[in-house]
């Protein structure tokens, strides 16, 4: 997977300017000055600095603005990958080689979320300082950041399905964008107040259900239950994961057929598929 | 080496491609002309693999295009007539990046790409970003990347279109040497003479359909059925070309402020006694010559009579 030509390539143009240390950098010197104002805001006032339950606090709200932040960062990076090619007329030629429809999808969903992977691992020492005042396992540190990785990919899996499916680049970034508001707000919205409105009336077992169900749709509620921060079935993850493997998997088909329109040359029955305009 | 069986390609209920039958034997050069709208860049699309044809098959170097794309796209370099270029690549990793999309040895691709760097004339400028290139230079580029994995054939869509004067020149010069390395070709123009100068057989495509197929001689002799030919009087041009009209070996005629050009169906001696002819009826004759008939000549010819039926 390492030695898909798209990822070489994404490596030789972006990683040689002075941009990627430039924005690594910035990054980490943000999320730097983020977690001492955090640690600051909870030792201010008091006589000791050991508060491992505040301490946590500071450690659920660093990684979920890390996540927030690569939810929102990785359709910017993703949503043009292949709608790109094809404005610029570069996907005509790379469809001419043998690069199978997965290999080029794979390639581009890996390069288009290489950086941000790169941001979310640089990060990793900041979590050092947490732990120094105690508040969260090594654990705990592992399953955030490895959720991270994983809501990262996933976003741009699906950011890259649409900018297949999308002729422009413009479309495909509304409609990921789109996907993204759904899974980080609708979903924690929707959610938190059917929960809220089960609070009142537990005998609507239905309202709780389906709010539990919306909420295990959240990557921010998902991750706060991987950092022991809410209340959580111990395989919450486990449902996210599948749903949004399963929307990636449904998007890849037509995505596929999208870019060869010979995958399903095999059957009688195949699908005629316009291609028309689409190089 | 390449085979098309009756291939057909529609949108809707426009055709693209209609029942195109076209074989193009192992190391020949077929050069497929014809107007814009004609069904070329579709006929090449089909062959490379990018568009599926609505009926028939083609064969590209004994792989269905339909069945077996991926036999056939190792088997071709292709080369569309409208490509952009990556920015912030350059010449050397631009030809690096799509050796590796072929799966190229690596001990192959540094020695490849000197070869054909070099060979286009790009040598000098692999270090540059492929973006900052001329588009002519990009161009040769586009042919270096085609020749990357060694394909056996190559299919080029018009490969001089959009280029100046002198790119053109230089590309032309770089496809007159690709006759040199024996592969099956496959190039699309609407410049036609360039193709008298690199291909073996001519396929005419008009409206989708195949018009003429034959080799490049043989189409040039079957143009010597007609003569064009000039001339030129001391007289009013208009009053003279009148005594035109009439003969049924004139095919048509077409004035012009110094004389006339015209279409003459006939032997070499039916072409004396119009001479005869003009000269008796008192013109005095200033100029009399026949004209190269071009390609061109005898594409719009052909097409033409095509309309009529």
């Amino acid at each position: 997977m390492l030695r898909n030509p798209l990822l070489l390539k994404e490596f030789r143009q972006r990683m040689r300017t002075w941009r990627a240390p430039f924005v690594i950098c910035g990054y980490f010197c943000a999320m730097f000055a983020f977690t001492l104002f955090l640690l600051h805001e909870n030792v201010q006032g008091q006589l000791t600095l050991l508060l491992p339950s505040r301490s946590e606090q500071v450690f659920v709200t660093l990684s979920l603005v890390q996540l927030l932040v690569a939810a929102f960062l990785a359709p910017a990076f993703a949503a043009g990958a292949i709608s790109g090619e094809r404005e610029r007329r570069t996907l005509v030629v790379l469809l001419s080689t043998p690069l199978s429809a997965l290999g080029i999808l794979i390639g581009k969903i890996l390069s288009s979320s290489a950086l941000l992977a790169l941001l979310l691992a640089v990060s990793l020492p900041l979590y050092s300082l947490v732990f120094l005042f105690g508040g969260a396992v090594p654990g705990e540190v592992v399953a955030v950041f490895a959720f991270q990785l994983f809501t990262l990919v996933l976003i741009a899996a699906i950011s890259v399905c649409w900018s297949t499916l999308a002729l422009r680049s413009g479309w495909s970034t509304v409609v990921s964008y789109a996907t993204v508001a759904v899974m980080v707000v609708l979903t924690g919205v929707l959610g938190y107040g059917l929960q809220l409105v089960a609070a009142h009336d537990p005998v609507e077992y239905f309202l709780v259900i389906w709010g539990k169900c919306l909420l295990e749709l959240n990557p921010l509620w998902v991750e706060a239950a991987l950092a022991g921060a809410v209340p959580a079935s111990p395989h919450a993850w486990l449902w996210f994961a599948l749903a949004y493997s399963s929307v990636c998997c449904i998007l890849a088909v037509p995505s596929v057929l999208r870019l060869r329109p010979q995958a399903l040359s095999f059957l009688p029955w195949r699908p005629r598929a316009e291609e028309r305009d689409y190089h | 080496m390449i085979q098309t069986d009756h291939l057909s390609k529609w949108y809707g209920r426009v055709a693209a491609v209609k029942d195109l039958n076209l074989y193009v034997r192992r190391g020949t050069i077929l050069g497929l002309v014809g107007e814009n709208g004609a069904g070329k860049t579709t006929t090449l699309s089909i062959l490379a693999t990018l568009t599926t044809p609505t009926s028939g098959r083609a064969y590209v170097n004994g792989y269905e295009v339909s069945r077996q794309p991926q036999g056939v796209r190792r088997s071709i370099g292709y080369m569309p007539d409208s490509f952009g270029v990556y920015d912030d690549i350059r010449v050397e990793e631009y030809l690096t990046f799509y050796a590796e999309c072929y799966r190229v040895p690596r001990r192959l691709t540094q020695a490849r790409c000197k070869e054909y760097l070099d060979w286009v004339g790009l040598w000098e400028h692999r270090d540059k970003y492929v973006n900052n290139l001329s588009r002519g230079m990009q161009q040769r580029l586009e042919i270096a990347r085609c020749l990357m994995h060694d394909p056996p054939v190559l299919i080029l869509d018009e490969p001089t279109s959009g280029l100046d004067p002198r790119s053109r020149i230089e590309v032309r010069g770089v496809l007159a040497k690709l006759r040199e390395l024996g592969k099956t070709m496959l190039i699309s123009s609407h410049i036609l003479h360039e193709l008298s100068e690199v291909a073996d057989e001519i396929g005419i495509l008009r409206g989708g359909e195949l018009v003429a197929l034959a080799a490049l001689d043989v189409v040039l002799s079957h143009s010597s059925a007609y003569r064009s030919l000039w001339v030129e009087a001391t007289a009013d041009v208009r009053t003279w070309a009148r005594l035109l009209e009439g003969d049924p070996r004139v095919l048509d005629y077409r004035v012009e402020p110094d004389g006339v050009e015209l279409s003459f169906a006939g032997t070499v001696e039916q072409q004396a006694d119009l001479l005869a002819r003009l000269v008796r009826s008192g013109l005095a004759v200033r100029q009399f010559a026949e004209r190269p008939t071009d390609l061109e000549a005898l594409y719009l010819r052909l097409t033409e009579q095509r309309e009529a039926t």
